[in-house]
């Protein structure tokens, strides 16, 4: 498993378990990997329990300890909120939610667009699939700078499916071509 | 993950010069090695990739001239898809500029040069 992980304001990661054991840490940090819905503080995942020095945290922003605080309930119960906790702080316009756009949170990473993908196959797969790849490529990056994670993902996911349908009809194409044509 | 990453990318770039090789020595347009288009064949149109393998095969004979005659779009976007190859390699360290490196801008843009082109290569026959 890898682990992002927010230092006294300083971000680094993906690591391994092993790596962040190396950090020297402290339970100041906020932890995040695959899976949770937002940053925890390091002292709340049970895997990591000592592999941080104990030390007093109050100076922590105080944005940081509400949004950690409310991050639980909100993660288990509604689903489709999920995107919101990792908004990229540039995203000013959004009403309750603001305060997960923490100003030492670090981005979640964006979805592959698959648009190399897309522009490959629609230049060299001879079947126009590859175009329908590179509007959802648009999709992913568009639906990532205004902080929906969900959609992006949903968007590198058929992007990606446009992708590989384009590829495999030109794959199994090209004996079936030539049966036929007999000419490239 | 490193190690498995460096194997995909020797397979990758062997693959490459595989394909690198049969493409420089046949001649698509005379060898029936080569697929036909498969929109070519089904709709009688030119798809926006026709052309592409003759183009390969000029470029990789040094022929420029050539290969852009047979696609142009295969050389305009190039700066694309090496735009995107750069930004790639910095989707986890670099999230956001990940994300602005396909600025939807450049994206529509591209995309109405590939219709435009698929639409003008079938009236004009390029």
């Amino acid at each position: 498993m890898q682990y992002w992980i927010n230092h006294r304001g300083v971000q680094s990661g993906p690591v391994e378990l092993d790596a962040l054991k190396e950090m020297g840490l402290t339970s100041a940090a906020y932890v995040w990997h695959e899976g949770l819905s937002d940053w925890v503080k390091i002292t709340q995942l049970p895997e990591l329990q000592g592999l941080y020095e104990m030390v007093n945290d109050t100076p922590a922003p105080q944005q940081a300890t509400t949004a950690t605080a409310q991050a639980q309930p909100q993660g288990g119960n509604e689903p489709a909120v999920m995107g919101q906790p990792y908004q990229p702080q540039q995203q000013s316009n959004n009403q309750s939610q603001q305060q997960y756009a923490q100003p030492q949170t670090p981005d979640e990473p964006c979805p592959p667009t698959n648009l190399v993908w897309a522009i490959l196959a629609t230049v060299l797969c001879c079947i126009p699939f590859g175009i329908v790849g590179i509007i959802y490529a648009n999709k992913v990056s568009k639906c990532y700078l205004a902080g929906d994670i969900i959609g992006a993902k949903k968007a590198s996911e058929t992007s990606a499916w446009w992708c590989i349908a384009a590829i495999v009809v030109g794959v199994v194409w090209r004996p079936l071509s030539m049966s036929f044509m007999g000419i490239g | 993950m490193r190690r498995a990453l460096v194997v995909i990318i020797v397979i990758v770039i062997a693959g490459l010069m595989l394909l690198g090789r049969i493409y420089y020595a046949l001649d698509p347009a005379s060898s029936a090695a080569f697929p036909r288009c498969a929109f070519l064949t089904l709709t009688g149109y030119k798809c926006p990739g026709c052309g592409s393998q003759r183009a390969i095969h000029a470029l990789l004979n040094g022929d420029v001239a050539a290969a852009f005659g047979y696609n142009a779009m295969l050389f305009i976007s190039v700066p694309w898809v090496a735009l995107c190859l750069f930004a790639e390699t910095q989707r986890v360290r670099n999230p956001r500029l990940y994300a602005r490196l396909h600025p939807s801008i450049l994206i529509w843009l591209f995309l109405a040069l590939i219709l435009a082109w698929w639409l003008l290569r079938n009236i004009f026959n390029w």
